[in-house]
């Protein structure tokens, strides 16, 4: 049976109450091919379930009440995505989405364990909202996640960093474990692929931009791609250079290879 | 020589922030009849100057705006009964050694002389029904199951 005759994975795209990226979301994925639809807080729990992916966009879920993605972790919609999860279904949480995963325990999942082991914290060294253009480089094997495993070893994605509370933050040993046991998925570094500190935009620990549990079926990564997924959307001067042409302005760029690498993970 | 004061500056409108925590807590099983919240600010500074700092606070309206908080000079330095205080930790929420060395504390951008360390919780107040304060195994539950996030949080209970 050809992928094509295949029933088509589906992709739910879960809004809470402040959620704001959901659309930019639902294009990237629709983009790849994927059948993906928006779905409320208050939609029906079993139709929930029956979703074969999550993805969990940007905003600020809840008002961010309490601490940035701490409600929304605990929301409703997020025991469909803890089931499915545990099922090995593919999760991808971007910016707010990475903070309920990481709220919720989901990520970075060491040891198999479900439970709360570290955070996105407010950016250091101001504590300040930064949005800002930014390159993050896969830094595990691309099959260490199911979601980067359509990626070529090392590829530098362009993406859009806009947060308050984008710093990765545990414990000392936590860290370490994070470090050693690969779980950081993607580092900050600049357009040639170089990680320096000053690719850094909110001094995330271990230069972290992304990071997946241990499985690799889940993935939480804070700047946004597909804020960088059409050549419209992009910062350097592909951008000047597309003026004037609608079909370069239009065509995809750098952030779309992300949504392609999910869509072929679910095409498997 | 120093002293230490509590300035807590709290909601006297209806905090939807404590109300969602509240019914989030209640749905994890966190029994609580209510929840409250209020921002502190632990300030050591020169007493000759606390007449003052405490009008530079009150004069900040990115932290205080007198039509819709309270704010008071807490006697206590420490968490009460059914008290939760969270700081985070190598953040924002504590000023520098070289701020003070240099005499440069500031808060919302405002510098402060005569303050020589400033630290920022948040402060959760629980109660039970009948009003009393919420014992420390609920507090400690509460803390656990969401107000604080020990990756890069510190809860403070009495």
């Amino acid at each position: 049976m050809s992928v094509s005759e295949a029933r088509r994975a589906r992709v739910g795209i879960l809004i809470f109450p402040g959620t704001n990226s959901e659309e930019e979301t639902l294009r990237a994925c629709q983009a790849v091919g994927l059948d993906t639809e928006l779905v409320h807080w208050n939609a029906d729990l079993d139709a929930v379930r029956s979703f074969d992916a999550y993805v969990l966009p940007g905003g600020f879920a809840y008002e961010d009440r309490v601490r940035a993605g701490a409600i929304a972790a605990h929301d409703r919609l997020m025991l469909a995505v803890r089931e499915g999860a545990a099922a090995g279904k593919l999760v991808l949480g971007i910016c707010n989405g990475a903070q309920v995963l990481l709220e919720s325990g989901l990520a970075p999942g060491l040891d198999g364990a479900v439970a709360v082991q570290a955070g996105f914290a407010k950016n250091a060294p101001h504590g300040k909202f930064r949005s800002t253009h930014v390159y993050v480089k896969l830094a595990i094997p691309p099959n260490r996640c199911a979601i980067t495993a359509g990626l070529s070893p090392g590829a530098v994605i362009p993406a859009w960093a806009s947060h308050c509370e984008g710093r990765l933050a545990a414990q000392l040993d936590v860290l370490d474990r994070i470090s050693r046991a690969n779980h950081v998925a993607f580092v900050y570094c600049d357009a040639s692929g170089n990680v320096t500190p000053e690719a850094v935009p909110n001094g995330s620990a271990l230069g972290a931009a992304a990071v997946t549990n241990q499985r690799g079926n889940v993935l939480a990564i804070m700047p946004h791609p597909e804020r960088d997924a059409w050549t419209f959307m992009h910062h350097d001067t592909s951008r000047e250079q597309a003026r004037g042409n609608a079909s370069a302005m239009l065509a995809t760029s750098g952030g779309i290879a992300l949504f392609e690498s999910l869509a072929k993970a679910l095409a498997r | 020589m120093t002293v230490t004061r509590c300035v807590e500056v709290a909601l006297t409108i209806p905090d939807n922030e404590a109300e969602t925590a509240l019914a989030t807590l209640r749905r994890l099983g966190v029994e609580l009849a209510q929840l409250r919240r209020a921002d502190l600010y632990r300030v050591e500074l020169n007493p000759a100057q606390e007449d003052a700092v405490i009008a530079t606070l009150r004069d900040l309206e990115t932290i205080y705006n007198p039509n819709k908080h309270s704010l008071r000079v807490r006697a206590d330095r420490k968490p009460q009964a059914g008290e939760l205080w969270v700081e985070e930790l190598h953040g924002e929420s504590r000023s520098s050694a070289a701020a003070a060395r240099a005499g440069q504390v500031r808060i919302a951008g405002r510098l402060l002389p005569g303050v020589t360390r400033i630290e920022r919780f948040t402060a959760w107040r629980m109660l039970e029904n009948g009003g009393e304060a919420a014992g420390p195994e609920v507090v400690a539950r509460a803390a656990q199951t969401l107000l604080c996030n020990p990756a890069f949080q510190k809860a403070t209970v009495r």
